[in-house]
């Protein structure tokens, strides 16, 4: 039995730029068809084997438009990690991921996990913000970055055990406790056993 | 055996209804046949008579009189001849044998003097599980063995063996009476297994741990039962006699008049422990009574029973009969048949008046109340039918000693007294209620319901915890009203129902270990003679009493959920809940119970001060009027205008969403409400995904769901998301339910401040690249002074049908008019024809065509010495498309594309 820790990701970057699509392409693939699926994509959760522990994590999408920036904070508020996307082929969805990694590293909680994804790699052709430049900045904050493509399942993963690998370890002491839920349902025999 | 197969004959008659019911009861009867036969196999005869349980319950009182009258026989340890049932005697007498912080030393050394079979639960913190310690005979090597007890979210169980069990109390019973895995049968102290009364229990019962090592720990002068490992049968010396005789006997298929004494003794080993409750209820009716006859009644039923009272009433004229029989003469019951049968194991519960307050002692009244359910259990059925499951361990507990009849008595008759007189023991009874219930009806199909239960626990309380749950807020105290006027009167119709409640009883049942908790956790905290029910009931009434001790609406409910936190603690580390909560519920499940329970005790009361007070704040701090004067702007939108691009619910769906939202307003608990929003919020995406396949992200989804919310047009529903929100647990707040609650708070707020984002937004046009970096400069930076502030400059937009916008920034000095800086602009633009153009002033919302003998200066001058910041612009721009003109149009755009 392994236990489940339960982490909260935050997904934040411009409106098109393709969020929801990288998350639902995460959950999607390789479905476990055993998890009750959530009501809707703005909010979905995956489980990984990370180590000795399962990772849950529990994607919140935010709306990207700049009229409910304001309510950002109430979505980071307690993430693990951020997911910050952008569009390989906007300059200016690039610049809005800076201004939410400044955000994040001002208001976001401490120790938060950073990860930007560069999504829509499929479509380099018509490419306005070179890799260069993304890792540039994302090595000057520390953060993960990957070029994903939703559309054809490439980082997809790699996005993710990125952010996993990232999460330190539980200190043993909680793990028995809060943090962790016991996995499994023990199933039912119908008989009983003779004497 | 024979008794099950009768019962599934009465079913037949009633339809095809009960058809699965029979057939589960039959496979069980088969299962309950193998195992039998193996234990006979395992035992040497001891004499049949001594088998006493099964047998004499179901022909009724009267057989328990034989079984009193032959009880010497069964030796001193035969719980039969007390009427206590195990399952009385191991809750009577827990602080005993559940020694959860024992060591592995201690236990060892308290077992050591015990002889084989005597046996304690406690803690291991090796295996962070609880085990059985159980001493061992010296043919075994190790003095003692432990048996880990695996605990899953609904059910105990022992490791390796497949029977689950609701709480620990009917793990350990049952294997008091079959050992399953075990190499024998659990053993109780011979003063435990001997004891005659409640009292004496009690008695025992405060030694505690001391009780090991005092003289109140005799030992039978003679052992008389030779302690066989293998006897798996027997609890005490009495159940391995009935096993042997079952061997004997050949337990097969027995018909109704084998079913008798011996016989039924037999199926009693085989019977879980759920029956054993069963029993111990009609015990207790035999014990009011020789309740020798009762069984007449169930005679009907079954035809097995001698003194058959009635003849063979339909089911329904089964329920009513009892009542009478019971009142006029407690010894003839349909139920006590069943009963006994029940009653073998569990002896009855001797609780023979009729114990009316429930609170007066914890003990007593959880005692009181599986008593209760016992004598319900004839009636359970009925209840379940009539109300919901929840309520139906309540009137079991009335009844508790005293009425059996009443609980024989119609199932409709008896329900209404017994919940009405107490409705909080069904919290604690409820799970022996269950159990009565399955095997309490008068059919002995009831009992074979029951033995499926095992494995569907989980999926029925689940489905019907949600049912419970809503019902429960609103309903509880009326129910009361309805059932007695039904038992007053006795229809066929009704006694139809009934079977269907019996049904809805069974499932009710299986529910109850949670609920029995959170019931008596509720009734608890009433109690103000316990340390908790005081904390409770004074806080409640001081902030009943206090209005003004907070200042605001959040501090208000911070400091509710701060309460319900500590008083969880309180609660999990406190001895004061009896039984400790963890022999009941598996351990991963404690705080889920706990924080119901909170919800139930604390939430209940004050749910009206609370939603008062919220809207005393809200419209004190004014953000009731705001947001009610911005929800009529927000409706008057259209969707695109909100940023709406997917398909949004219509009319007949808003009406469905509305209806959601006011059953959440009639919930008290966070949770319960939460499950509400989540499923508006499921509806809405059905409605945007439309079948398209396609998914949405918040993107879409928020815009959408802020449009909903103000077609809703409630108000309530700011504060119902603040209750959430403060309210919910907190371990729940990163789930989805956390969700999407953030998700309706952040779109409540955009509706609150409608107004003044309308503003910012209409020149905030993102398709406009210029317009929008012109736009943020004044709003993000506006504590910055930039270079437009500067006295000598102005800084002017220029916004064209074709083009969009551009801004320009220009040096225009205080005095110089509008009518020079038109042509400045005019210039700087290269605007063909500038008499079709002129400077506009735009600022809270409205577009004022500047005068060609204004100065901008000073207008920006005096907007900017205002108290508070005005967002202004100034465009240059065709007259002809005034006030609503371009910009507005553009303005629009941006919400579209957006």
């Amino acid at each position: 039995m392994m236990a489940i820790r339960e982490l909260k990701v935050c997904l934040l970057g411009d409106t098109g730029v393709g969020k929801s699509s990288i998350v639902c392409r995460f959950v999607q693939d390789h479905f476990d068809h055993n998890i009750s699926p959530t009501i809707g994509a703005s909010f979905m959760t995956k489980t990984v084997p990370c180590g000795s522990e399962l990772h849950k994590f529990l994607i919140w999408d935010t709306a990207g438009q700049e009229r409910f920036h304001s309510l950002a904070p109430m979505y980071y508020r307690g993430s693990a990690a951020a997911v910050i996307v952008y569009d390989i082929t906007k300059q200016d969805s690039f610049h809005t991921l800076k201004k939410w990694v400044k955000e994040l590293k001002e208001h976001g909680p401490e120790n938060i996990v950073m990860a930007i994804a560069g999504n829509k790699c499929d479509l380099s052709d018509i490419r306005e913000v070179p890799l260069k430049d993304a890792k540039e900045y994302a090595e000057s904050i520390g953060a993960i970055v990957v070029e994903t493509s939703a559309k054809n399942a490439i980082n997809i993963e790699e996005l993710f055990q990125g952010i996993s690998r990232q999460i330190p370890p539980l200190d043993p002491h909680e793990n028995e406790n809060n943090g962790a839920i016991k996995l499994g349902k023990q199933t039912m025999q119908a008989s009983r056993r003779c004497c | 055996m024979s008794a099950w197969t009768m019962g599934t004959r009465s079913l037949d008659k009633r339809g095809s209804f009960f058809k699965l019911i029979d057939t589960i009861v039959s496979e069980i009867g088969e299962l309950k046949q193998e195992m039998v036969q193996t234990d006979v196999s395992l035992e040497n005869g001891l004499e049949p008579t001594e088998a006493h349980s099964m047998v004499r319950h179901k022909d009724g009182g009267y057989s328990e009189e034989n079984d009193v009258k032959t009880c010497p026989r069964y030796s001193g340890y035969d719980s039969l001849s007390n009427r206590l049932s195990i399952l009385d005697r191991l809750l009577h007498t827990h602080p005993i044998w559940l020694q959860l912080t024992l060591s592995e030393e201690e236990a060892a050394e308290v077992l050591q003097s015990q002889p084989p079979g005597i046996f304690l639960v406690r803690k291991s913190t090796k295996m962070q599980k609880k085990v059985i310690s159980l001493r061992l005979p010296c043919e075994f090597g190790a003095p003692l063995k432990e048996f880990a007890i695996k605990e899953s979210t609904y059910t105990f169980s022992l490791e390796g063996s497949g029977i689950s069990f609701a709480d620990l109390f009917r793990l350990i019973a049952f294997y008091c009476i079959s050992r399953d895995v075990l190499p024998f049968t659990l053993k109780l102290p011979y003063a435990i297994s001997t004891a005659k009364t409640e009292a004496q229990l009690e008695e025992l019962a405060q030694l505690g741990l001391n009780f090991w090592s005092s003289p109140a720990d005799n030992k039978p002068p003679n052992p008389p039962p030779p302690h066989r490992p293998l006897s798996s049968d027997g609890v005490c010396p009495a159940s391995r006699q009935l096993c042997l005789i079952n061997g004997v006997h050949s337990i097969k298929t027995r018909t109704p008049s084998e079913l008798e004494c011996s016989q039924t003794n037999g199926a009693l080993c085989f019977i879980n422990p759920l029956f054993l409750k069963v029993h111990s209820q009609d015990l207790s009716g035999g014990l009011k009574r020789p309740c020798t006859r009762t069984p007449n009644a169930n005679g009907t039923e079954r035809p097995r029973s001698p003194p058959p009272r009635p003849p063979p009433p339909a089911i329904n004229s089964l329920h009513t009969s009892p009542q009478l029989s019971r009142t006029e003469t407690p010894a003839s019951m349909p139920e006590t048949v069943n009963h006994n049968k029940h009653g073998n194991i569990a002896l009855l519960g001797t609780k023979p008046t009729p114990i009316p307050p429930p609170r007066l002692k914890k003990q007593a009244s959880f005692l009181e109340a599986e008593g209760g359910a016992k004598t319900l259990t004839g009636n359970r059925p009925c209840r379940g039918r009539e109300q919901e499951p929840e309520q139906e361990p309540g009137t079991a507990g009335s009844p508790g000693g005293a009425p059996p009849a009443e609980a024989q008595g119609d199932c409709t008759s008896a329900e209404p007294a017994s919940s009405e007189s107490r409705p909080p023991w069904h919290g604690g009874r409820q799970r022996l209620s269950d159990m009565s219930i399955s095997t309490s009806s008068s059919d002995s199909l009831e009992f074979d319901r029951s033995m499926p239960l095992f494995g569907y626990e989980a999926d029925t309380n689940s489905s019907l915890e949600d049912y419970e749950g809503e019902s429960d807020q609103e309903t509880m105290a009326p129910p009361i009203k309805s059932k007695k006027k039904r038992n007053s009167s006795f229809v066929l119709p009704k006694l139809v129902k009934s079977q269907l409640r019996k049904m809805s009883g069974v499932f009710s049942s299986f529910m109850t270990p949670e609920k029995r908790m959170v019931r008596r956790i509720a009734e608890l905290s009433r109690d103000k003679c316990t340390y908790f029910g005081c904390l409770v009931q004074d806080y409640v009434s001081f902030l009943q009493e206090n209005k003004e001790c907070h200042v605001s609406s959040t501090d208000m409910l911070q400091t509710i959920r701060q309460f319900m936190t500590q008083v969880k603690n309180y609660l999990s580390q406190s001895s004061e809940l009896d039984p400790p909560i963890e022999s009941l519920i598996p351990e991963d499940q404690i705080d889920v119970v706990l924080e119901k329970a909170m919800h139930k005790c604390i939430l209940k009361p004050l749910k009206g001060h609370v939603e008062a007070m919220l809207k005393d704040f809200h419209v004190a701090d004014g953000s009731w009027k705001q947001l009610k004067e911005n929800l009529q702007l927000v409706r008057q939108r259209n969707p695109q205008e909100l940023g709406v691009f997917a398909p949004t619910p219509d009319f007949v769906d808003v009406e469905k969403i509305k209806v959601k939202f006011m059953t959440m307003q009639k919930m008290y608990s966070p949770e319960k409400k939460v499950m509400l929003l989540l499923r508006v919020c499921k509806l809405i995406y059905t409605v945007m995904e439309n079948n398209s396949g396609r998914m949405y992200g918040a993107d879409d989804f928020l815009p959408v769901l802020t449009y909903v919310i103000a077609q809703c047009d409630m108000l309530e529903l700011d504060t119902e998301i603040e209750y959430m929100m403060e309210l919910l647990d907190p371990s729940l707040l990163h789930g989805e339910g956390g969700y999407y609650l953030t998700s309706a708070y952040g779109a409540l707020s955009l509706i609150k401040n409608f107004q003044e984002e309308q503003a910012a937004r209409l020149l905030s046009s993102e398709t406009r690249d210029t317009l929008r970096q012109w736009h943020k400069r004044r709003t993000t930076n506006r504590t910055i002074p930039s270079v437009d502030d500067f006295q000598n400059y102005l800084r002017v937009a220029f916004q064209e049908v074709n083009s969009g916008c551009t801004g320009k920034t220009l040096l225009v000095r205080p005095y110089v008019t509008t009518e020079d800086v038109c042509q400045l602009c005019a210039e700087k633009f290269k605007v063909g024809d500038p008499e079709e153009y002129s400077l506009f002033l735009f600022v809270d919302e409205t577009w004022q065509q500047l005068a060609e003998d204004t100065y901008p200066q000073k207008i920006k001058a005096e907007l900017h010495s205002r108290p508070q910041p005005h967002i202004f612009h100034f465009v240059y721009k065709r007259i002809k498309n005034d006030p609503y003109g371009i910009i507005f149009q553009n303005g629009e755009e941006d919400l579209t594309t957006s």
